[in-house]
């Protein structure tokens, strides 16, 4: 990944870590033997500002998960004694919905798949970038909006999605079936970091694909279309971990 | 054994058809008048009825008392109860022989007091015993002794080739890993598996290879980029006035790393496609579907280079497939062609119908790869000299003929434009989902098909091509 800045880039100064405004932190159970995995991923969502509780055993975590009211699960699907599928399997049984973000081996292409169909709402591979569990933990924590609305707002933006059209200020914008997607994608997550790989996957519905500054050159492209026609800039970069939306509100 | 059962059968079953034979014939012959049984007793006794099975009938008469008036038997037989059903006894025929004949007999009390007994040989099945025995003697006893002595030889000799493997295992798997298992050429089960054998051991040696040569690799390969941030951030750490300038070495320094990291992403992804586990999760995969797709990623992309991106996937294409890979395979060519298209060129993607299944080409108009290079550019980390200059870390072509194995796909590289200046450079990925897996380099048509791999590469996963396996 090449995170080397584009000459029209803007950066965002956005602070992720500051809390949401009613100042909850949200609660995340930690399933990880790797002790020193476990540091850095608690470390890093602590600055973020969550509270995460770390359970270094299946059966330790099995057990938190049903005793603490988690906001959001990690689970490492590796681990001693029970492992992951069967954590999760368990408690979608027992009718706790808590979100699950999944960690996998990189090859373990089945027990991810199966991850997700026994009730996973996301997966990370090893070794993975911590701003991609972060970014990934929030989009879990903030699911997006599933509103039943035709056509999107935020701030001077405008996504009308029967008429497939777009407009900032009342002014139209012509995109192309990609960008649109793109725009759509960021709309219904504003305010939210999001990345390359989270784009390559819900945009365009490709996996693992590398060549992630393809994701750049799209958003660029959006960028000059939504931004440069005046007004504050919306479309941002986050330097270390991907775009976001801003809503000027 | 089987003469045995089949003599005890025919015995029982003669007997049985002796018995009613003589019983049915006592109770037609005791219908008769007095004066009809006499005639009958002495007719059959006069003519020393035989019938065609040569066996011997007995008929009497005797009065009440046991005195003989009519038949051919000395005296009522003692121990034939007159009961009127047959029984086994041995008689003795009046005036001839002394010799008592064992026979079926029956006596029955006839209403006027006499008794009438009707008998019939059984001879012939002592004789038919005796045939048994005498052939059981001379033919099948004899008969086991060889068979006895060629199961034990062949027994031994089977031994003999079991024990040779074991052997040539163990020193195999003591480190001889070149050895093979003799092979007779005879084409019987031992053969086969020595045959099997010697094919595995075979992709255990170029495993053993390839393992070896990919260390080198990922060694040479990673030390390059590594040893870069080493010195950068040695001398930004000198020469960094502001702390604007450290940022911007650090900058540089997580690309650097993060470049490293790519490497081994990709190689660990290389090794886990070749690890085949992924082929139980193929499914239907629809290539024109990527291939549009690909095209609308790749779109930005190409315009920026100035490069015309076409993208021809009008009909359905179906393939049994890893989606998330051929996806992957499909965007590697295209980020290569685009890579290497001149500016101003053109870069073409197509998926096309074919006999034997779908077809994807990706071509372009630049300069083409050299024949003598087209071996070469599928090895990992190989750069083409003149494009050194270009970004990427060389792996792409590699994980794209990591896929093109793993789904038993035929991949061949050629001319986009043969005869024309610049040729282009076309690869072609037969989407066949039976049994090939080969790659050419020629242009087609190929009389001559180069099966991988050359010294330590891929190789296909059939049978048929295991002697292409060399050095």
């Amino acid at each position: 990944m090449n995170f080397a800045p584009h000459a029209d880039e803007q950066i965002s100064t956005v602070n992720i870590s500051e809390p949401a405004p009613s100042g909850y932190r949200a609660k995340i159970l930690l399933i990880e033997d790797d002790q020193e995995i476990a540091d850095e991923v608690a470390n890093d969502l602590l600055d973020r500002a969550y509270d995460v509780f770390h359970a270094a055993t299946g059966s330790q975590g099995a057990e938190e998960a049903r005793r603490g009211s988690y906001d959001l699960l990690i689970v490492d699907l590796l681990l001693p004694e029970i492992d992951g599928l069967s954590i999760i399997q368990g408690l979608r049984r027992d009718g706790i919905r808590t979100p699950v973000l999944v960690v996998s081996a990189l090859g373990a292409v089945n027990d991810r798949i199966r991850g997700l169909k026994l009730g996973g709402d996301d997966y990370v591979t090893k070794p993975f970038a911590l701003p991609e569990i972060a970014a990934r933990v929030e989009a879990l924590l903030r699911r997006p909006l599933e509103t039943r609305a035709t056509v999107l707002r935020v701030g001077p933006l405008e996504l009308d999605l029967i008429e497939r059209v777009a407009r900032r200020g009342g002014a139209a914008i012509e995109l192309s079936k990609s960008e649109f997607k793109l725009l759509e994608y960021f709309m219904r997550r504003p305010d939210r970091v999001v990345t390359r790989d989270m784009l390559l996957e819900d945009v365009w519905h490709y996996r693992f694909l590398p060549q992630t500054n393809l994701v750049d050159v799209h958003i660029g492209r959006l960028r000059r279309k939504v931004d440069n026609c005046g007004g504050e800039p919306l479309l941002l970069s986050v330097r270390g971990m991907g775009f976001i939306l801003r809503d000027p509100c | 054994m089987l003469f045995g059962v089949i003599y005890w059968r025919t015995k029982a079953f003669e007997m049985r058809r002796i018995a009613a034979f003589v019983s049915g014939e006592a109770i037609a012959v005791s219908q008769g008048s007095p004066d009809e049984i006499i005639w009958l007793v002495q007719t059959d006794a006069e003519h020393e009825y035989h019938d065609k099975y040569h066996n011997m009938t007995f008929s009497a008469l005797f009065t009440p008392t046991g005195r003989l008036v009519a038949g051919d038997l000395q005296q009522l037989p003692p121990d034939l109860p007159i009961d009127g059903n047959p029984h086994q006894v041995a008689l003795h025929r009046r005036g001839s022989d002394a010799t008592p004949r064992p026979v079926i007999a029956v006596a029955r009390r006839l209403p006027s007091g006499q008794v009438l007994v009707i008998a019939r040989g059984v001879g012939v099945l002592n004789t038919l015993e005796e045939i048994v025995a005498g052939t059981l003697l001379l033919g099948v006893i004899p008969a086991i002794g060889p068979a006895l002595a060629a199961g034990i030889w062949l027994n031994r000799k089977a031994q003999r080739r079991i024990k040779a493997v074991n052997q040539s295992i163990e020193r195999i798997m003591q480190g001889a890993v070149h050895e093979r298992l003799p092979v007779h050429g005879i084409a019987d089960d031992f053969d086969q598996l020595a045959d099997s054998v010697n094919r595995m051991l075979a992709e255990i040696e170029r495993l053993i290879a390839e393992v070896q040569g990919v260390s080198d690799n990922i060694a040479h390969d990673l030390r390059t980029p590594l040893a870069r941030v080493r010195t950068l951030l040695e001398r930004g750490r000198e020469k960094a006035r502001t702390p604007a300038d450290m940022a911007a070495l650090v900058d540089r320094a997580i690309a650097g790393l993060d470049q490293a990291q790519a490497i081994i992403t990709a190689l660990l992804r290389i090794g886990e496609i070749e690890g085949g586990q992924r082929r139980a999760a193929f499914c239907r995969v629809e290539l024109d579907e990527i291939a549009i797709a690909a095209g609308e990623l790749y779109a930005p992309m190409a315009e920026e280079k100035r490069v015309q991106l076409i993208v021809d996937a009008s009909s359905a294409a179906v393939v049994d497939g890893d989606r998330d890979l051929l996806i992957e395979l499909v965007a590697n060519l295209i980020d290569n062609a685009i890579k290497f298209a001149p500016e101003g060129g053109e870069v073409r993607l197509s998926v096309a119908h074919a006999p034997n299944g779908p077809v994807i080409r990706v071509g372009d108009n630049g300069p083409g790869i050299p024949v003598a290079e087209r071996a070469a550019v599928v090895k990992r980390f190989y750069r083409l000299d003149k494009s050194r200059h270009v970004q990427g870390s060389g792996l792409g072509l590699s994980i794209v003929l990591a896929i093109v194995m793993l789904h038993d796909f035929d991949f061949i590289v050629t001319d986009a434009s043969p005869g024309a200046n610049p040729p282009g450079c076309l690869f072609e990925i037969r989407c066949v989902n039976a049994n090939s897996g080969s790659v050419t380099l020629s242009p087609a048509p190929a009389k001559k098909r180069l099966k991988w791999p050359p010294h330590g590469w891929w190789r296909p996963r059939r049978e048929a091509d295991a002697t292409a396996i060399g050095a």
